[in-house]
């Protein structure tokens, strides 16, 4: 009856008796998945285009924070080194497709897949030898990301809501909405998705591959600077940013690796969902750290009746 | 023909030149390696840590042309903070090294069984199981100049003002990394609770939640608890202390322990971290006789390159320390058994025999630099004591006089957990040698 009562009852006596507490709990939830929903949308990207699924994602996020950070530090000023570093995300994409991609054309999937595996090593041995090993603090102020907070006093409580973060979520929102404009509206954007819909048709109505590649890993640059500067802000930028990657993961599971769409709702889903389940049962039942499993388990249920994920496509293959 | 014969005749000089060579090379180097990290996730605060063991050794061996005419023989294998990679490094430097440095706890407690069947003393210097003080079970392993119950006493020490009494009714969270490392205050934590009446509550942090610390923090928020302690590590540090700012918790109530206090953690909060602690064994007294040697033979020179102020930073000078504690230990063996080159056995009577007290820290140019102890064969820790070091927003300074822990309290859970963790890996040999 106890348990039931843990359970079942308990959490949602919580919420109700400290709602002040609960929307603070759902912000940061909100908060966290749009970050995630960030992460997850460089993987979709270059999935719908390629097939590939980039495990580089998570050290793009690394090498592109603190190529930014560095040139700052080097005396770059933040607005000039935002965009030498989106140039340098380009010239990445650029000898990504050269060198990688390109001469794995025809290849199996398992076998790209294992040159973004090769890509990520290279990345961090560059990335250690050029940058270094050390926690680097983000130029928050440089970029003019506002650092104060907001307080609110709902049903006589408290609720602070960082600007950094509105700013972080606001800025993912943009981000997402140019890049959804991007794709359904421009001659490119609807050329990427011609070739996730089909490779060889895109290809016969010439479409060129590599420039499309070029692009897409472009994109995914772009995106992995915006989340690194994000979570940057939060905690230092360092080589542990790119364990923030495999967050990513179970927001695919559950989204569908090439829906856009998917990855925002997914993302935001499991941001909240392990939020409330880490502050109302997995804390006060399991110990707490729930979240480093919660958004799997999430995700493999969803799996059990939608294998595609929520948004993603159904493939009927008849033999 | 005759240019075949020259190479033939050049190449038979050579390999008698370099064989030749041999038995003098391994008289002049003693081989230490060192399970290092300086890549992944935990890099930020390995790297200053490796740079000053490396740089000392590099010290001795350009001042002093090593120890007493042994050349020191650093190497690093990289484990990235991985105990499956740290394993593979064991293994492979087990053979030449006379000293294994597995700097984690999880790689400590798997070499651990393997070093008593090896010989290879491990040293663990403020770090590993807490038990491995018991000399008298763990012939093989230290942990000086103090173990992580030694921290949690001195912390719990100075916020009671010298009496755990006044705990009573208080509530103190534990932060901690979810690792070995982070759970290994929480038996002594626990029994204190339950003895001096005041709740702790363990929070863990998981590695991919370092820097979106959020849920525990809203936690911590719920509990509104008296203290905050951290066992924290790599970005988890700097992950908690952002979001200590964020959810204005007062600082003066958040106390890490010495893995907890690294001025890089703290450039991502600077000012707004003013007024937090954090337990050290070391203390960085950047005008030293050793430190200025360091910066005259190796800086300088450019013998080695370190980051802009890592010089002065708390864990670049701890690193130094702990090489020192090397450097003395092979000092002390030499003396011993009267060998120029010790081997691993001999290194750990030089463990087991380290005798730093004023006289011989103002002698190596360390005074300050680390409060005096020695070790022996039933204390393989030193119980050394350490001071609270506060961040001022833009360094730590030290802001208390020497605490020292409560051995009356530790003692038998030292005890206690040294023989369990006997009896579960029995036949465990134990330091027959020692009479204490």
């Amino acid at each position: 009856m106890e348990f039931v009562n843990s359970v079942f009852v308990k959490p949602f006596q919580d919420m109700a008796g400290a709602p002040d507490f609960l929307l603070q709990v759902l912000w940061e939830g909100l908060v966290a998945g749009v970050l995630y929903a960030l992460i997850a949308l460089g993987f979709v990207l270059i999935y719908k285009s390629s097939r590939i699924f980039n495990f580089a994602q998570g050290i793009m996020v690394v090498f592109a924070a603190l190529t930014l950070v560095t040139l700052y530090e080097k005396g770059v000023p933040a607005l000039l080194a935002l965009p030498l570093t989106l140039a340098v995300m380009f010239a990445l994409a650029v000898a990504i497709e050269r060198v990688v991609l390109r001469p794995l054309v025809n290849q199996p999937d398992i076998i790209l897949f294992m040159a973004t595996i090769g890509i990520t090593m290279f990345l961090i041995g560059f990335g250690e030898t050029v940058f270094g090993g050390e926690n680097k603090a983000m130029i928050t102020e440089a970029l003019h990301i506002p650092t104060g907070s907001y307080t609110f006093e709902p049903f006589g409580g408290l609720v602070l809501i960082e600007q950094k973060d509105l700013t972080a979520v606001v800025g993912a929102v943009v981000l997402v909405c140019c890049l959804l404009l991007f794709l359904h509206r421009s001659r490119l954007g609807r050329a990427i998705r011609a070739l996730g819909d089909d490779h060889q048709a895109a290809l016969s109505v010439g479409i060129s591959l590599s420039t499309i590649w070029v692009l897409v890993w472009f994109i995914a640059g772009v995106i992995a600077l915006a989340t690194g500067i994000v979570w940057g802000a939060r905690a230092g930028v360092s080589f542990a940013l790119e364990v923030i990657a495999y967050k990513a993961l179970p927001v695919l599971m559950l989204g569908g690796l090439e829906s856009v769409s998917g990855a925002i709702v997914g993302g935001i889903a499991i941001g909240v969902l392990e939020k409330l389940f880490e502050i109302y049962w997995g804390q006060p039942l399991l110990g707490g750290n729930t979240e480093t499993w919660f958004a799997f388990v999430l995700a493999l249920i969803v799996l059990l009746f939608r294998p595609q994920g929520l948004f993603g496509e159904r493939i009927i293959e008849r033999v | 023909m005759k240019t075949n014969m020259t190479r033939l005749a050049l190449s038979a000089l050579l390999s008698v030149g370099v064989l030749g060579a041999v038995p003098a090379l391994a008289e002049d180097i003693v081989s230490l390696p060192n399970l290092s990290y300086r890549t992944g996730p935990f890099a930020a605060t390995g790297i200053p840590l490796m740079n000053g063991q490396r740089d000392y050794m590099t010290m001795i061996n350009e001042r002093d042309g090593g120890v007493n005419g042994v050349k020191l023989g650093y190497e690093e294998c990289e484990t990235g903070y991985s105990t499956e990679k740290g394993v593979e490094c064991y293994e492979k430097t087990k053979a030449t090294g006379i000293v294994t440095q597995p700097w984690s706890t999880g790689i400590t407690l798997q070499v651990l069984p393997r070093s008593n069947v090896d010989k290879i003393p491990i040293l663990a210097p403020g770090y590993g199981f807490s038990p491995m003080a018991d000399g008298k079970v763990f012939k093989w392993a230290f942990n000086p100049p103090a173990s992580y119950w030694d921290g949690a006493s001195m912390i719990l020490r100075h916020i009671s003002e010298g009496n755990l009494d006044n705990l009573k009714g208080k509530k103190i969270v534990l932060l901690h990394l979810d690792a070995p490392y982070g759970k290994e205050p929480i038996p002594l934590l626990q029994a204190l609770a339950e003895k001096h009446g005041f709740t702790l509550l363990p929070i863990p942090v998981g590695v991919k939640e370092m820097q979106n610390q959020s849920a525990q923090w809203l936690q911590i928020r719920r509990e509104n608890p008296d203290f905050v302690l951290m066992w924290g590590w790599g970005a988890m540090n700097a992950g908690a202390l952002t979001e200590a700012v964020k959810t204005r918790f007062p600082m003066e109530k958040f106390i890490g322990i010495w893995w907890s206090g690294h001025d890089g953690d703290m450039k991502s909060v600077g000012e707004e971290g003013k007024g937090y602690r954090s337990l050290s064994w070391s203390v960085p007294v950047s005008d030293s006789q050793a430190m200025q040697d360091i910066k005259k033979y190796v800086l300088d020179p450019k013998k080695t390159e370190i980051g802009e102020g890592e010089f002065d930073w708390v864990f670049y000078q701890r690193g130094v320390l702990i090489s020192m504690f090397t450097v003395e230990a092979i000092r002390a063996a030499q003396e011993q058994f009267n060998t120029k080159v010790v081997n691993a056995e001999q290194l750990r009577w030089g463990f087991e025999n380290l005798k730093l007290d004023e006289a011989r820290l103002a002698e190596i140019g360390m005074t300050g630099m680390i409060a005096p102890f020695e070790t022996s064969c039933d204390n393989h820790s030193g119980h050394a004591g350490a001071w609270m070091l506060q961040w001022d927003g833009a360094k730590f300074v030290k802001v208390s006089d020497l605490l020292q822990a409560d051995q009356t309290e530790i003692a038998p859970l030292v005890e206690a957990e040294a023989k369990k963790y006997a009896d579960a890996n029995a036949p465990w040999p134990m330091n027959d040698e020692c009479k204490m």
